[in-house]
């Protein structure tokens, strides 16, 4: 189908390449291999420009092939949650930007340890805002189980908040719905 | 809104990337562009190669297989030839033999 669109790989990649890089640091917990991941995701897509029919698109397959990315790299590292994000802290001295608060690190330190499918949802729906349907489309996978791993993932996440996060919270706001 | 999700998109804004992606994302690019064009006239050579050598093979299989059908074809007609012959000789003796007999 003929399309008018016109894309700018480097609009592109000035639009898109803090929402491609953060969902790759999200999904690995390393701030370098999520640089890695980012820039082979945008050099895929200069090499599919010419299939990308829409913005809208280019958004869609960048946050597809990132979140697809992130999970190959996971699991040729086969590394654990927990552990790459401790070696976030340690390697790179937790280089969050001044306005990311110590229990919005946590939270993410936390996100880490979640499994790969819950951690997938969570970081779709609260960093990218989608719907359970858009996630769905995103992941390639049924809206029952995104939702299902949605409801695990946020429930995990609390309990371990309310478990780890004792200094920074009221416990009764995490607790509350475990 | 609940309060932990709040929470959580607050938490999980995107992240600005480090200045370097970009910088880096553009020298790749540059790099890899002349030898992507290299790959591309290289795959149309090999497409082009193994178009034309498979063509080539069901030419030469279908020649094959249309010389070995009129071998086939020559061998059965000189088959009934023979056979022809044969029965002619074949009539040819009964009908003197049965001449013989009537005289």
């Amino acid at each position: 189908m003929a399309h008018d669109w016109q894309p700018d790989f480097e609009q592109l990649v000035d639009e898109h390449q803090s929402m491609v890089f953060s969902l790759a640091w999200r999904m690995t917990g390393d701030r370098g291999l999520a640089e890695e991941i980012a820039q082979d995701v945008f050099l895929e897509l200069d090499g599919h420009l010419g299939k990308i029919e829409s913005a809208a698109h280019a958004c869609f397959w960048l946050r597809r092939v990132a979140m697809s990315r992130s999970a190959d790299a996971l699991r040729r590292r086969a590394v654990r949650g927990l552990d790459l994000w401790v070696e976030m802290e340690e390697h790179h001295g937790m280089q969050l930007e001044p306005r990311v608060s110590p229990l919005g690190s946590r939270l993410e330190g936390l996100l880490a340890t979640l499994p790969e499918s819950q951690r997938a949802a969570l970081v779709l729906r609260y960093q990218e805002d989608l719907t359970p349907e858009e996630i769905a489309a995103t992941l390639q996978a049924p809206v029952a189980t995104v939702k299902s791993n949605l409801q695990r993932g946020l429930k995990l996440l609390r309990a371990k908040a309310a478990n780890h996060l004792k200094e920074y919270i009221r416990p009764k706001e995490y607790v509350r719905g475990v | 809104m609940e309060e932990f999700e709040q929470e959580l998109r607050q938490a999980f804004e995107r992240r600005p990337a480090p200045p370097s992606l970009k910088r880096k994302l553009m020298e790749s690019r540059r790099t890899l562009d002349p030898r992507r064009h290299a790959f591309h006239w290289q795959r149309l050579a090999a497409a082009i190669l193994l178009t034309a050598a498979l063509g080539g093979g069901v030419v030469l299989h279908q020649r094959e297989e249309q010389r070995k059908g009129e071998a086939a074809c020559q061998q059965v007609m000189t088959a009934l030839r023979i056979t022809n012959h044969a029965l002619e000789h074949m009539n040819k003796q009964l009908a003197a033999h049965h001449r013989v007999s009537q005289e």
